[in-house]
């Protein structure tokens, strides 16, 4: 019992009110409870919202085109988490004893909780992405974080014009946002609002979806799509190029007023990005006015501004780990190999979810030595100072020591 | 020997600061903590091309560079002074009551950051009650230095005559409700909207709030200036850390404690949700009362910290808009960092509205970069827009209905502040939206709460027994006196203090016994 009692506490009678205070107290006490009640509902309300780890398992493997497959996950036991249209989920893999992950945006709508699609392409020189089109099966099970991630339409200042500029399997979030448009239950659609796909693929035998959106498009006015094929064949009559300020001029006019109050959503190859990202910036589009999915570590960091000059692609470091138990492990590694991926080629791991510098969930201190941070990595403005890095966007330039 | 003297659960302003005080102090401290990065609320996050401030809106108890207050003391201590660059702001805020056929405001006041100009203000716009004011200013103040200085002498010496003698305003004023002393003192009620604005900073209305809370807000912030550290609040959390690793301290990030174990009610271990067990001889909480007793402590609520919470309500949670604007604080209309927007001159609407999702009454909106342009990109502004709001009403939503609740409540906060500022929306550039429910996700609080229980009379430190029932188990936090920066850097600080001296003395004990054996 609160003690108004004690010796300390007595002379304070002398304050007026005090009394009623320990009066209200009583009060309180006998209609108030010890919370006991609530035991674990802190916990349970996260997780329904934003549950740290979904349990999955593989029921269905489609084959979209010869290069991709869409993935259908069911989660164990439980309904999925609400997501918005847009958002990804970062999915564990082991590979033959090597533990990564990589973040693929769902490409179901979010109105369907019975299950995420992610839709997958083969990425020439990748290494999951070939495990997940041969080995996967149905009946495989993974884990995976919840939906995660700001790629989705914002109605507080989006607006009702959108264009959504896809490169290959950056269609995938497209596709959830275009269904959920249609579904109009997650976020309400306004009427006015309507959505220009521009959909580019290198191949024709490449395009995912193509005869669902070419149906959804005949059956929903707000929806425009235009094809663009940059490889095409002999026999092909469409569109071809590239994503450039003429074509976007040609397809939304070039009142910089009207151009200006549409949102662009880019989502697809990391050149695919910046291609678009210039052409838009070319007609004048305010950064506000565009937003770029986030798409894995740069390729090539060496080509990049702030690379240290005397410092060649090939060259290896040593990589010191400081681990939790206070013993400490090293390995070698190549200076444009991201952090966080030979961290985990060599057995150690952070956790980690959109793997391109946004999440900030890998940072690791650097105690020794240093590492190149590209503009990827949106680091906090006191981090670099004390050494903090997002591991997965960090690239060593000298022997380091980490601690993890 | 244990694997460490101390075990500090949770990385937040009393958890980062008690594990610095401890492990500087000579004690092997571990610090464990669920997320990432270090600070709790005292965070920041990454949109766009802005860096958003979470949770810090006035850091008080500083001072100035040339006289300096006590943060700056324990700051010291602590170790991370010199590491922070301390931006004074100039005002303590603006508040209005906006008109409704877009007239003159009905209230428009901005009050300085210093007591002379503030007086100054307040009498100029209430010229009839300038007398009042001038008083009521003056109760502050000495009721300050009663709180302060005087009242913490008293009690150590248990003299009802000596507090009699030295706390004369506290015995008459201290503990009564504020509602009533602003009545006291004043009669037009547009003043006593302006002058009790900082009610929003505890999160209850005026006639909840002992007059010793608000008499010593508006007096210290004013005396020793609101103020920010570049790069916010994660600043100082980052700065802790580094501290604390410096002297030898360990820190395990993505590391919730899963249990606090105990023997003959005396505390042992904790054990960690990836299934370590580090032996340790204290454990400061920095989690609420209620995660720590019902949740971590591996044997029942012990009677006394139950007795203790059955008296105690959840306090207030908060719906906070993050927004990055593409305009400057200017073409704005921002002439004070801190703006209360108000519909109405009766707190007691505001704590009405924020008990479910409704319409907004009272909004505060934070320009970080009015008083240094380091707080946002050039040429535009990085604003925080809240309002206070409790939990329930979300947690009632079905998570389907979540997102779309959450902007519309969220366009209903923009159109209440577009009356005083009317460009937000079409400025937009980043926008990041908090619910309580995302207080609690990251805060992992009952009801999202962001300052603990509900900080009425009763709740206070001295209305209450420190709970001990578990030996070697410590609270620090905002759960256990006021929320807010300041104090929860001060119960860090001052939990630290007691545990050291507990080591100092279990040390000395058994060097006596190994003398007693020689």
């Amino acid at each position: 019992m609160p003690n108004s009692s004690s010796a300390k506490n007595n002379i304070l009678h002398a304050v007026k009110g005090y009394q009623e205070a320990l009066d209200h107290q009583q009060e309180l006490i006998k209609t108030g409870t010890d919370f006991n009640e609530q035991k674990g509902q802190v916990a349970n309300t996260i997780a329904t919202l934003h549950p740290k780890r979904l349990q999955l398992v593989v029921s269905e493997v489609i084959e979209d085109t010869a290069s991709t497959k869409t993935l259908r996950f069911k989660a164990e036991g439980i309904v999925l988490p609400p997501f918005q249209a847009g958002q990804y989920i970062n999915l564990f893999v082991n590979i033959e004893g090597t533990e990564t992950a990589r973040p693929y945006a769902i490409s179901s709508a979010p109105q369907q909780r019975g299950y995420y699609d992610l839709t997958i392409k083969r990425v020439a020189d990748g290494y999951v992405s070939h495990y997940l089109l041969d080995d996967v099966k149905a009946g495989d099970r993974f884990q995976s974080t919840g939906p995660m991630g700001t790629f989705y339409h914002n109605p507080l200042f989006h607006g009702d014009d959108l264009v959504f500029l896809a490169g290959g399997s950056g269609i995938a979030p497209a596709r959830s946002m275009i269904i959920n448009m249609i579904e109009n239950t997650l976020t309400h659609r306004k009427a006015a609002q309507k959505l220009h796909l521009v959909y580019a693929s290198s191949y024709e035998a490449d395009v995912i979806y193509e005869n669902e959106l070419k149906q959804l498009e005949k059956e929903h006015d707000f929806l425009t799509i235009t094809w663009l094929i940059s490889r095409p064949t002999e026999k092909y009559t469409g569109r071809t190029g590239h994503v450039n300020a003429e074509l976007l001029t040609e397809l939304l006019g070039s009142d910089l007023e009207k151009l200006q109050r549409k949102m662009f959503y880019i989502c697809g190859p990391t050149s695919f990005h910046d291609f678009c990202a210039q052409q838009l910036e070319q007609l004048k589009v305010k950064a506000r006015r565009v937003r770029i999915e986030c798409n894995g570590p740069p390729k090539h960091p060496e080509t990049l501004t702030g690379w240290p000059q005397d410092l060649i692609a090939s060259d290896k470091v040593s990589v010191t780990i400081n681990k939790a138990d206070g013993t400490q492990g090293q390995f070698e590694a190549r200076v444009d190999e991201p952090l966080l991926n030979s961290m985990e080629r060599n057995g150690y791991s952070a956790e980690n979810a959109c793997r391109s510098g946004e999440c900030s969930l890998c940072r690791v201190k650097v105690v020794k030595g240093s590492v190149f941070n590209p503009q990827e990595a949106r680091l906090r403005s006191t981090d670099e100072a004390y050494g903090w890095c997002h591991s997965c966007v960090a690239f060593p330039t000298s022997d380091i020591e980490i601690m993890v | 020997m244990t694997d460490f003297d101390a075990i500090v659960i949770g990385a937040g302003n009393a958890g980062l600061t008690a594990a610095t005080a401890l492990q500087r102090g000579g004690a092997r401290t571990l610090l464990l903590e669920r997320h990432n990065i270090p600070g709790g609320c005292a965070t920041s996050f990454i949109r766009g091309e802005f860096e958003f401030e979470v949770a810090l809106h006035q850091l008080s108890g500083m001072g100035t560079e040339k006289s300096p207050f006590i943060m700056r003391k324990i700051f010291t201590d602590l170790g991370i002074m010199d590491q922070l660059n301390v931006v004074e702001e100039r005002e303590l805020y603006r508040v209005v009551l906006p008109s409704i056929e877009n007239k003159d405001h009905e209230i428009d006041v901005t009050l300085p950051a210093n007591i002379k100009a503030l007086k100054k203000t307040l009498i100029a716009h209430y010229p009839d009650e300038s007398e009042n004011i001038e008083a009521y200013l003056t109760l502050c103040e000495k009721l300050s230095l009663e709180c302060f200085m005087m009242l913490p002498r008293a009690q150590k010496t248990g003299d009802q005559t000596v507090l009699e003698s030295t706390c004369p305003l506290y015995i008459q004023y201290g503990l009564t409700p504020s509602k009533d002393v602003l009545n006291e003192f004043f009669t037009n009620k547009d003043l006593k909207a302006v002058i009790a604005a900082y009610w929003c900073y505890i999160g209850l209305p005026p006639k909840d709030i002992p007059f010793c809370d608000l008499a010593v807000m508006i007096y210290a912030y004013a005396a020793f200036k609101p103020c920010h550290v570049q790069g916010g609040s994660q600043a100082i959390s980052s700065a802790l850390l580094e501290s604390f690793l410096a002297a030898g301290g360990k820190v395990l990030f993505n590391t919730g404690a899963e249990k606090i174990l105990s023997e003959d009610n005396q505390v042992k271990a904790v054990q960690t949700e990836h299934g370590d067990i580090f032996s340790c001889e204290h454990v400061i909480s920095n989690t609420s009362p209620l995660h720590t007793f019902n949740e971590l402590l591996d044997i029942p609520t012990p009677q006394q910290a139950s007795d203790d919470m059955k008296s105690r309500r959840l306090g207030t949670s908060a719906f906070v808009l993050y927004l990055g604007l593409d305009c400057t604080p200017e073409e704005l209309g921002v002439t004070a960092a801190s703006n209360f927007i108000i519909d109405d001159r009766d707190e007691e609407v505001a704590f009405e509205t924020m008990q479910g999702i409704v319409d907004p009454t009272h909004t505060m909106l934070t320009c970080y970069n009015h008083d240094d342009p380091t707080f946002a990109p050039p040429g535009k502004s990085s604003i925080s827009l809240l309002c206070l709001q409790y939990s329930q009403a979300w947690q009632d939503l079905p998570v389907e209905e979540y997102a779309q609740a959450k902007y519309d409540f969220a366009d209903k906060l923009i159109d209440h502040a577009e009356r005083v500022f009317p460009n937000i929306r079409k400025n937009i550039e980043e926008v990041e939206v908090a619910t309580p429910l995302t207080m609690m996700r990251y805060l992992n609080t009952p009801g999202g709460a962001i300052y603990g229980f509900q900080q009425n009379t009763q709740d206070a430190a001295m209305f209450r027994e420190r709970i001990n029932a578990i030996q070697g188990l410590h609270m620090a936090g905002s759960w256990n006196g006021m929320g807010g920066f300041q104090p929860t850097y001060m119960i860090g600080e001052s939990t630290a203090r007691a545990v050291l001296k507990k080591l100092k003395n279990t040390q000395s004990e058994i060097k006596q016994q190994e003398l007693s054996h020689a």
